[in-house]
């Protein structure tokens, strides 16, 4: 081994680290929502037993314990801070955490393992936001989250519409000339699929791009590479092959903002979900009530159900400030069994 | 000249025009402008800015250096590919590069617009038929102990493959002269022109060594028809890593482009477009 090698590890060590006490901090902001107060030195006391009582040869109990009370006063001064979290799918580096980037710098981001964890999560108050992809232009509807909306009585207060570039990276010290396999979601890989076969890699799919950076970045399989953001990169130490490895120029994802209610906003946009009765021109019916009135509908999404049995999403420009579109909305209820207006919201549009 | 039938030029004479970026090859006068090697991020992105200001339209550099001796600089591979590309994005030059190993030709196809086939490589088949297969416009140079018949069978190798996107580059040859690096072949220019069908580029810059020949072989090579030159050009050339000696500064390079593009224009005559004299050997 050489010193550069011995190094390598630290690096990989640190980042580690660092990585785990970001880990450590979202814990302490998740308990806050349990706790009256943030003190509660008879936990404090618990952790710092259980710290001094452990194995490892060279951590001395004055060492870890003088480490345990700078964590314990970092995380307080966070709790203290009153910050907004927000529930996303996947592991950190997703791209559904860029998007929230884009939203507001500000929110906390908190990794979730299912969509469905990220709609509960909201519900119960655990975090105050939750974002989900809705759709994207190169792998159509996201179909998980469409179903978890028909259902939700959370409200949409917000949607990112943002390009998304896909990188491909790798542990650092790969040869790129070995990479043989690429590790990613499933829909990334499809949106690289030119990508991969031009330079004759075999495509692995993974439960999640930014999972299958830390994957990378922990075991460091031989011949791996993966696709994922370039804030995956950065989060997990890899070095980045290539940047914009997706086949399409314009690959985009639309994101919701969800909220357990609705939120005084300016608003342009309006999404809705409703399901019609089992007869001839019920959903035209429905469609002529927007075109009458002057109604630009941005989306328009069909999902089943049970066979024969569609609930309908429809997106159109429009605010709760409009006469014409509340007039509208009333005639829709009207038509349709199961109206539900999901949010009047504002939708902020990433270029690049 | 042996069994050229997809160089050799067609009946109706025909010649193949390249379309790279914004830059139509094979259509007036290309000038490629860059350093030897790619050597460092500063050194990478000021030359690329000095070239695009100087006139110059692509923008060249070695990532993989094939060196005389294995202690010298090889270049920084992967690194200097993503410089490349880099340059590319601020300037909009598309990028020239040399590709040495038939497993780079992929990774070099994903930075560069178009693949360099070095001196030394001319008649490295298995390169030639790996670029073939890529359809990426491919600057084959003429190795220099090579004929003219065995550089267009080299190119033949490649359009073989099914990439017809082949420009030729005269870069000198070894005869006994010491006086300069290499002895640039112009009479190339119009041989290859009545031979085949496809756009030659001439490189003073390796074909002379000297910086104080480069400027009348270029003007020489446009004269003689050359669709495009090749110019090693260094933001700082005597701290070059590699061809220090005859690398231009962007200011001797602006000013042989301004030249350059006025003996070109008057080239451009309908008197100096058809030759006089006609005839001599056919293949
Ligand atoms: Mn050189």
């Amino acid at each position: 081994m050489k010193l550069n090698e011995v190094r390598q590890n630290i690096d990989l060590i640190d980042s580690k680290i660092l990585k785990l006490l970001n880990d450590r901090m979202e814990q302490g902001l998740l308990a806050k929502r349990f706790k009256e107060q943030i003190e509660d030195s008879a936990r404090e006391q618990e952790v710092l037993e259980q710290v001094n009582n452990n194995p490892n040869a060279l951590i001395e109990s004055e060492f870890s314990e003088s480490i345990y009370k700078l964590i314990f006063a970092f995380s307080k001064k966070l709790q203290a801070r009153e910050l907004c979290l927000t529930g996303f799918q996947g592991e950190h580096g997703a791209y559904s955490e860029e998007a929230v980037r884009h939203y507001n710098r500000e929110y906390v981001t908190i990794p979730c393992t299912t969509f469905n964890e990220v709609f509960e999560g909201v519900n119960s108050g655990l975090y105050d936001f939750g974002i989900v992809p809705v759709e994207n232009t190169l792998g159509g509807n996201v179909g998980p989250v469409n179903e978890l909306l028909i259902n939700t009585d959370l409200r949409i207060i917000g949607a990112i519409d943002m390009p998304v570039h896909h990188s491909l990276l790798t542990a650092p010290g790969t040869d790129y000339r070995e990479i043989r396999e690429v590790y990613s979601h499933s829909q990334a890989l499809s949106q690289c699929r030119c990508f991969l076969s031009r330079n004759n890699l075999t495509p692995i799919p993974y439960y999640d791009t930014a999972g299958a950076a830390k994957m990378l970045a922990e075991t460091k399989p031989r011949g791996a590479a993966c696709i994922a953001s370039k804030l995956a990169a950065e989060l997990y130490n890899l070095e980045v092959i290539k940047e914009r490895v997706e086949d399409l120029g314009s690959n985009r994802t639309r994101f919701l903002l969800l909220a357990k209610s609705n939120q005084e906003c300016e608003s342009s946009k309006c999404s809705i979900v409703f399901t019609t009765e089992h007869k001839a021109g019920a959903l035209f019916g429905v469609l002529r009530l927007f075109a009458e009135a002057g109604i630009n509908l941005t989306r328009i999404e069909s999902i089943p159900n049970e066979p024969g049995d569609y609930s309908y999403f429809i997106d159109f420009d429009g605010s709760n400030k409009e006469q014409v579109v509340l007039d509208t909305l009333d005639k829709v209820e009207k038509q349709t069994t199961g109206l539900k207006i999901l949010g009047f919201y504002d939708e902020k549009k990433v270029e690049g | 000249m042996g069994n050229l039938k997809l160089v050799q030029l067609a009946e109706n004479g025909k010649r193949t025009k390249i379309k790279v970026g914004s830059v139509m090859i094979g259509e007036g006068l290309v000038i490629v402008g860059g350093p030897c090697g790619v050597e460092s991020e500063k050194q990478t992105l000021k030359t690329a800015e000095a070239v695009k200001t100087g006139g110059g339209m692509m923008f060249r550099g070695g990532a993989f250096k094939p060196r005389t001796s294995p202690y010298d600089f090889q270049g920084l591979g992967l690194e200097g590919l993503k410089l490349l590309a880099r340059a590319r994005e601020n300037t909009g030059l598309p990028i020239v590069t040399e590709v040495i190993d038939p497993r780079d030709v992929s990774w070099v196809c994903e930075f560069a617009d178009i693949l360099q086939i070095g001196a030394r490589n001319m008649q490295n088949f298995s390169l030639l038929r790996e670029v073939g297969k890529t359809g990426k416009p491919v600057l084959l140079k003429r190795g220099m102990y090579s004929t003219l018949k065995e550089w267009l069978n080299c190119a033949e190798y490649i359009l073989a493959e099914g990439n017809p996107n082949v420009i030729l580059c005269e870069r000198g040859i070894r005869t006994f002269e010491t006086y300069t690096r290499n002895t640039l072949d112009l009479s190339m220019v119009p041989a290859v022109k009545e031979l085949t069908h496809l756009p030659i580029f001439i490189d003073p810059s390796h074909g002379t060594g000297k910086l104080s020949l480069i400027e009348k072989m270029s003007l020489a090579a446009v004269a003689a028809g050359a669709d495009g030159l090749l110019l090693e050009v260094h933001c700082n050339p005597s701290e070059a890593k590699s061809d220090a000696d005859q690398q231009l500064t962007p200011d001797q390079f602006a000013a042989l482009v301004k030249k350059i593009t006025k003996l070109s224009r008057f080239m451009d005559e309908k008197l100096f477009k058809t030759s006089i004299i006609t005839g001599g050997d056919q293949i």
